[in-house]
């Protein structure tokens, strides 16, 4: 027992979830070669900063980094939750790279999490909190998770470079979560959005909004788009502007779509922003983003294709029953999900194709995670 | 015939329906069969009187309900339930393995010469049973516990209840109660009867309160010829086979398989080159509690934790009969499986069949040679026999002989526990796929054919291989067909591929792609369709597969891509863009592999969003929209339900799509089910419901109905409480939950029996009531040296996080039979979940504050918080703790139980502390103490705590005093102010509290790795390394109790000063009166009567002595009456009472009388 056995793994690639997995699981891991050969070696400054949250969230767990950050030897420990703790994220990825993780971390701690983030809320590369709220919090309540005490509440909007917003995380705990079966996808019934503007004038969100809801003239009546414009304390430090359509469909299934643009975008990141530089038209990003859900909505599924690896994660960690899910086209992220599953907690999925709606209906048994650290009352 | 007609003329007899006879009869009726009068005598007297206690009445009887109701667990087992395990436990010498013995006599009229290892039998047509015998010793009694579905303590009547029952009662309480059943024995020592009768009244009653009231105990009056009275043999039997199992909850959530065979696979030159070399071993038994998947690790109870190197399902070697409607078993059907006691000849491997040939028949074959008079005349020269023969006596050895017969007679695997056995190695098709093995028979027709013989030669053999229904067959393996290890469960079609596609790289996907098109379930049907194809369909297939390969499976594309192609499809990007690759930046490498499903590079960015608006359609154009239209609810509503129906219905259509060539007769049966569903829209989605609901509700009406029967058992056991009544009562809530977990399970099995078998092993691991054969590599060798068949061989699964150590919080109570008291950081054994370790815990309670203070020794009758360092297990389990495990030890050995509470990576146990100091300067009401602090730093940590006189002056540290004590400037000297002065001579405390920590002291036992009959020693206590090394124990001085001396207190005269006394008033005036060496004057004067003074003294004397004379006198007379007073009463009262008896006599004789005529009358 004194010697901890690792899972070798290699490569930076789904971080998050090789962090998250082997927390639940409590299988200590030692990365290897992360980003050996890159320009940048070693973590990148978001993913540190995920570290931190992972050792603020949960008890005596060690993390272990060499001098390049090339290696990371990762022992997890038991999670905690807890109140008033309080994270800032690191500014080259938005609120949503933490929150993916954490929601699902958080079901599955000692005490109710309630964590105030900040940093970046919107940016186009993860999910904005809108959407978190909106949409991802519904997909949780599906597989039993409490409505009461899940919550995102956005206090400061924040748009990289610079970020400065805030959110407030509460996630419950749970026992287990129940196995789903959830293929019918529904009619989408209503579309609802929400825009925001910090610190540029509110013309963007305005003419976001009007392009947006003319793409889905032709398709529905009920459509609504909410706007949310800040200022002073609550827009950050940066201007920018963003839009997130969620849609809701007659069986639950909550589509999203989202994006976020920065007006400040400063050249420190280097050359990856080149291209990015000559900015479009507000009005061309809410016809982007519409076209995109409704994109999603073609291809199908219960979730949209950025949810897919959570709903995934959100299967295996069912009690030992058979979850069964249809999605659209499988993203690269869900399959490395799946992966990450199969290799993580032993969860295979067994694929069936539907052809006449492009659909995958996907089946697995879940893992039967319990929540071990609660305390026996 | 005449009689006949005679008969249906006669009238048949009527029964009376009303009236006084029907009614009288009735009564009689009810009496004979037993049944109380439900009317009450008088009725009104039992109405309600008062509103309140029949409120109390009523929530008290709700209160009983709701207790006897649990919450309904889900039951996660599919298919065949693996045989239920009977331990039989006692004392040494009470008859364990006779009952074992004489029980599976009864079952399957075989003679067991001796009870070894589990013992399976099928019991009845949905029943098997195995029997353990318990160990006599205390670990072999909790591997036993953890496994026991029905235990049955066998206790000596003649000697009464020993240690033993009652340690393995509560090793079972703590792990979950199984089901008990107690048994006496040697009831024939008691010549007395009502000596027998008094000894069973009082071990029954004993009984029922360690279980509860009513617990079943039989009784085995006594050995005829050696053996148990068939009779009670009987009796026991069908207790047994009636009793319901119910799940532990532990055991649901953990697979665990109970051994019944252990064999060594090293590779036997390993063994040879070092002796002590690490074995690898296979386990071979029942899967049990949940399902097993293949990357799992497990416990061997005894030996440690290690990882599944292979699990592979073998044929059930001791199945159930088929379900074929008829009553009771056959004798062929009442199996029996006993591979360690040495009774099965056949023993099934993964690729072997082993055929075990008694000593005496491989003797007999050679005496025939040599005698030339076989004795079997009769039958005549058998081809097997010969093969035997000629295999007895060679010259050769088996390896040349090998490269002439073409035949592999002896696999690469060698059994360590048999010692004298035949091997045979032949290939069985576990699955029985007849297909397979035709193929393989035509390939080497005769050679199968000996084999065949040779089975049959021997009778019991013979009937073995009956059993199978002639679904076994038996391949000779060839050289090249070494099994792998690390295609467990691929099962032979994999094998069979092997042999033809060899070596080639995309087998597993092609595999999956053909696994994917078959179906699981094994129809009758679709083996005989395999029969007919037979070869022609096997040597078919890989060309089909071949063809088919242009649709990848989904499956193959997401897991079987990652695990060996990562590599190659990187390799793939860099030959196209070879060149730009040379000119870039190395970090711009990844951002080329930004999309697409081959996201395998190790490096690639993480991100969910997966957004590419370069291919985005213009959804303003209406046509664009119509595509999706009826995604809306603007749409068609027809067609958008005809969606979601389309895949559900449409999976099995899709699969015919995708794979068309292939029909399976499953789906056949499907599509008839979906095309009813397809006729309407909305309706099929109810049908489907429907039907889920119907399926519920009938499994749960057998659940119930069942259970009712249960109950209405223990109700005739005398437990009083309506079944019927309870069913009624029973509130919706827990029917509803139970409903839901009915339909869960239907869907369940609905989806998982849609699946083929390959993939539903994959997704939800091997089923419990599998026969597995677990291969685990790098065992030490003293776990073969020093296996011991006798004791049970635990495996156990470990779930998430039970493999990793961490620090566990526990409410602990000493055991009430456990003499002594427990002391912190005393080593202890726990049996915990599957583990048995030793672990040194810290005693603590809960103060009111929350804060755990530590105890040094446990409370005598209270439970206490135990915090240990060990392998977590999940909050709720059980765990029993040892101090001792040898097993001549008198006492009671289990020291505490206990229950985890929680968990945790941290300790928060604390002591208290006393930090005691000396004032070394006082100026008024700030004092400089020394001696508290060591230094400064110190100091500043406890600023503003609180301090205290041993007086009770109470203060606060302020600072480090520096510079106080000019002289000397000391370290350590904190300025506190205090209440009031203190002087030089106080001591002052501070009251802390310091953190106290868990030692991380973890000892597994390794029981299994030593001989069975040493005890294992781990660390000792401080006690027994004391009495080793014959150290005292350490005294301190102080700490001892001398007897007080408390000194006479002197106290001083009261001063009061001058001014004081001089201000007093007189009254109040200390009067001091120096003391006299004589007496004054007034005592020395005498005093002299006058003359007339004397005369009136004398006078009053007169007087006195009169009166005196006169009241004796009266006295005297008032004494003398009474007396005479007193006589006269007794004297009355004889005769008043003579006369009372009289006249009591004379009433009495009347009432009588009268009594006698008003009953005559009534007559």
């Amino acid at each position: 027992m004194g010697k901890t056995t690792y899972k070798r793994l290699k490569g930076s690639q789904s971080f998050r979830q090789r962090l998250l997995l082997a927390t639940l699981s409590s299988t200590p891991i030692i990365i290897d070669e992360i980003r050996a050969d890159d320009m940048i070696t070693g973590l990148l400054r978001h993913e540190m900063s995920l570290l931190r949250l992972f050792e603020s969230v949960s008890d005596d767990c060690v993390v272990e980094v060499n001098e390049t950050g090339t290696r990371l030897k990762y022992k997890p420990g038991i999670i905690m939750g807890g109140k008033n703790l309080v994270h800032s994220c690191a500014l080259t990825r938005s609120m949503g790279y933490y929150l993916e993780p954490l929601l699902v971390l958080g079901l599955f701690g000692k005490k109710p999490l309630s964590i105030r983030l900040k940093g970046v809320t919107d940016d186009p590369k993860d999910l904005s909190v809108d959407t978190v709220r909106n949409a991802t919090l519904h997909i949780l309540k599906r597989f039993g998770v409490p409505s009461e005490g899940l919550d995102l509440k956005i206090e400061a909007r924040g748009v990289a470079p610079e970020g400065g917003g805030e959110v407030l995380l509460t996630v419950p705990n749970v026992q287990s979560l129940t196995a789903v079966q959830w293929v019918e996808e529904g009619m989408v019934k209503k579309i609802r959005g929400w825009t925001f503007s910090a610190r540029v004038s509110s013309d963007f969100e305005h003419s976001m909004r009007f392009a947006a809801r003319g793409v889905f003239n032709n398709l529905l009546p009920d459509v609504h788009i909410f706007n949310d414009h800040k200022s002073g304390p609550h827009a950050g430090k940066s201007p920018g502007y963003g839009i997130s359509l969620v849609a809701e469909t007659t069986a639950g299934c909550y589509i999203s779509a989202d994006t976020a643009v920065s007006c400040g975008r400063a050249d420190e990141t280097g050359e990856i922003d080149v291209e990015r530089q000559e900015r479009k038209p507000a009005e061309d990003t809410g016809v982007e983003i519409a076209s995109w859900l409704l994109q999603e909505i073609e291809k199908g599924g219960v979730v949209d294709s950025t949810h897919q690896g959570l709903l995934f994660i959100l299967c295996a960690l069912c009690q030992q029953d058979v979850s069964k899910v249809r999605v659209g086209t499988l993203s690269p992220y869900g399959v490395e999900t799946l992966r990450n599953l199969k290799e993580f907690l032993g969860v295979t999925f067994s694929f069936r194709p539907d052809p006449s709606t492009g659909t995958v209906i996907l089946t697995c048994v879940g893992s039967g995670l319990i929540n071990l650290s609660r305390k026996l009352s | 015939m005449a009689a006949d007609d005679l008969m249906s003329s006669q009238k048949s007899h009527r029964m009376r329906k009303s009236g006084p006879t029907m009614r009288k009869k009735s009564e009689i009726d009810k009496k004979k069969r037993g049944v109380a009068d439900n009317k009450q005598p008088n009725p009104r007297a039992f109405s309600v009187r008062s509103v309140v206690k029949a409120k109390r009445l009523k929530i008290r009887a709700v209160e009983k309900e709701q207790r006897r109701i649990h919450l309904p667990t889900a039951d996660r087992t599919y298919g065949e339930p693996p045989p239920f395990v009977v331990v039989v436990q006692g004392p040494p010498g009470v008859g364990k393995s006779l009952v074992i013995k004489s029980l599976v006599k009864h079952f399957t009229h075989q003679n067991v010469p001796e009870v070894r290892g589990p013992i399976t039998i099928v019991q009845g047509k949905k029943k098997r049973i195995q029997f353990v015998e318990c160990p006599n010793d205390i670990n072999g009694m909790i591997d036993c516990a953890k496994v026991a579905d029905l235990a049955i303590l066998l206790i000596d009547g003649s000697y009464g209840f020993e240690m033993e029952t009652f340690e393995f009662l509560n090793i079972m309480q703590v792990h979950g109660f199984p089901k008990v059943m107690g048994v006496l024995t040697h009831l024939d020592k008691f010549k007395d009867v009502k000596k027998l009768r008094k000894t069973k009244q009082r071990l029954k009653h004993r009984f029922w309160t360690e279980i509860y009231n009513g617990a079943k105990l039989f009784y085995l009056s006594g050995l005829i010829h050696g053996k148990y009275s068939q009779r009670e043999v009987l009796n026991l039997s069908r207790f047994i086979s009636v009793i319901k199992f119910h799940p532990l909850s532990w055991r649901t959530s953990h697979p665990y398989v109970l051994a019944d065979r252990l064999e060594d696979v090293t590779p036997p030159e390993k063994v040879q080159m070092d002796k002590k070399c690490d074995r690898n071993i296979t386990l071979y038994g029942y899967l049990r509690g949940c399902n097993l998947k293949k990357g799992m690790k497990v416990h061997i109870a005894g030996v440690g934790d290690y990882s599944l190197a292979g699990v592979t399902a073998l044929p059930d070697p001791c199945p159930l009969p088929s379900a074929a409607k008829k009553k009771g078993l056959r004798d062929r059907e009442k199996l029996f499986y006993a591979p360690m006691s040495g009774i099965g000849d056949l023993l099934y491997d993964k690729d072997a069949v082993y055929i075990n040939i008694n000593d005496h028949l491989v003797q007999y074959s050679k005496t025939d040679e040599e005698n030339g008079e076989p004795a079997n005349k009769g039958r005549g020269k058998d081809v097997g026999e010969d093969l035997v023969k000629s295999l007895q006596n060679t010259k050769y050895s088996v390896d040349e002989k090998l490269d002439k017969t073409f035949i592999n007679l002896f696999g690469k695997k060698t059994s360590a526990s048999s010692e004298r056995k035949l091997e045979a190695d032949a290939q069985s098709s576990p699955e029985g796929s007849d297909a397979e093995s035709s193929e393989e028979s035509q390939s080497d027709d005769d050679v199968d054919d000996h084999e065949m013989d040779v089975d049959s030669n021997d009778g019991k053999i013979k009937e073995k291989t009956e059993l199978r229904g002639g679904r076994l067959r038996r391949k000779a393996i060839f050289k090249d067909e070494v099994d792998d290890s690390d295609e467990d469960g691929d099962d032979d079609d994999e094998e069979a591929e092997d042999a033809e596609s060899d070596g080639n790289e995309d087998e597993d996907g092609e595999d999956e792609s053909v696994s994917d098109s078959q179906d699981s379930d094994e129809d009758d049907v679709e083996e005989s369709e395999d029969k007919v194809l037979g070869n022609i369909s096997k040597w078919k297939e890989p060309l089909k597969e071949k063809g088919r390969k242009k649709n990848p499976n989904l499956m193959q594309i997401v897991y079987g891509a990652s695990a060996s192609s990562a590599t190659a499809l990187i390799n793939e990007n860099n030959e196209i863009s070879d060149d730009e690759d040379f000119f870039k930046p190395k970090g711009e490498h990844s951002k080329n592999l930004g999309g697409g499903l081959d996201a395998g590079h190790v490096n690639s960015e993480d991100c969910s969003k997966f957004v590419n608006y370069g291919n985005l359609k213009n959804w303003k154009e209406k046509e664009v929209c119509e595509d999706i239209r009826d995604r809306f609810t603007t749409g068609d509503w027809s067609k958008a339900a005809l969606r979601n129906k389309n895949s559900v219905a449409g999976d099995e259509g899709e699969d015919d799509e995708l794979y068309g060539d292939f029909e399976d007769l499953e789906t056949g049966e499907k599509h008839n089910d979906h095309e009813n569903m397809e006729s309407g829209t909305n309706e099929d989605v109810e049908a489907a419901e429907r039907r889920l609901k119907k399926l519920a509700l009938r499994a749960k009406f057998d659940a119930q109905s069942d259970k009712s029967e249960l109950e209405d058992e223990d109700n005739d056991n005398g437990d009083g409480i309506n079944p019927r009544n309870s069913e009624a009562k029973e509130p919706g809530f827990v029917d509803k939950l139970k409903e839901e977990l009915e339909i869960r399970k239907q869907m369940n099995l609905l989806e998982l029996n849609d699946l083929d078998e390959d993939t539903r092993i994959e997704i939800e691991g091997f089923r419990t009531g599998t026969y597995l054969r677990l291969e685990i590599h790098n065992v030490p060798y003293e776990m073969v040296d020093f296996f011991d068949p006798c004791h049970p061989v635990l495996i156990g699964g470990i779930g998430f996080g039970e493999d990793s150590a961490g620090y566990m919080q526990a409410r602990l109570k000493k055991h009430r039979w456990h003499k002594k008291v427990l002391k912190t950081r005393d080593p202890i054994i726990v049996s915990i979940g599957w583990r048995r370790y030793q672990t040194i815990p810290v005693y603590a309670i809960e103060d009111r504050n929350g804060r755990h203070r530590m105890l040094k020794y446990t409370p005598e009758h209270m439970h206490c918080l135990a915090m240990f360092w060990g392998p977590l297990v999940p909050p709720n389990t059980g765990f029993v703790a040892f101090q001792n495990l040898s097993s001549n030890q008198t006492g009671f050995r289990i020291t505490a139980t206990s229950v985890v509470l929680e968990y945790n990576h941290q300790t928060h146990i604390a002591k208290k502390i006393k930090l005691v100091g000396h004032p070394c300067k006082i100026k008024k009401n700030t004092a400089f103490i020394k001696d508290m602090f060591t230094s400064d730093l110190e100091i500043a940590r406890f600023e503003g705590s609180s301090v205290r006189t041993v007086s009770g002056i109470r203060g606060q540290v302020k600072k480090a005093g520096k510079n106080m004590l000019d002289n000397n400037a000391q370290e350590g000297i904190a300025r506190c102010t205090f209440e009031d002065q203190i002087k030089m001579s106080d001591i002052v405390f501070l009251r802390a509290w310091t953190p106290v920590e868990v030692p991380q002291f973890y000892n597994p036992l390794t029981t299994a790795l030593q001989p069975r009959d040493k005890t294992w020693t781990g660390m000792k206590t401080f006690r027994e390394l004391r009495s080793e090394h014959n150290i005292p124990i350490p005294v301190n001085k102080d700490s001892l109790y001398k007897p007080i001396e408390r000194k006479t207190k002197k106290f001083n005269p009261l001063v009061i000063p001058k001014k004081l006394q001089a201000e007093l008033p007189f009254a109040s005036k200390p009067k001091n009166k120096p003391a006299r060496k004589r007496p004054d004057l007034d005592a020395r004067r005498a005093v002299v009567m006058e003359p007339e003074e004397r005369k009136a003294h004398a006078v009053v004397q007169h007087y006195k002595l009169i009166s005196k004379v006169k009241t004796n006198k009266k006295k005297a007379k008032e004494q003398e009456k009474r007396k005479a007073y007193e006589a006269e009463k007794a004297k009355k009262e004889v005769v008043s009472k003579k006369r009372n008896r009289e006249e009591r006599r004379e009433r009495y004789r009347t009432e009588d009388k009268q009594k006698k005529k008003m009953r005559r009358g009534q007559d």
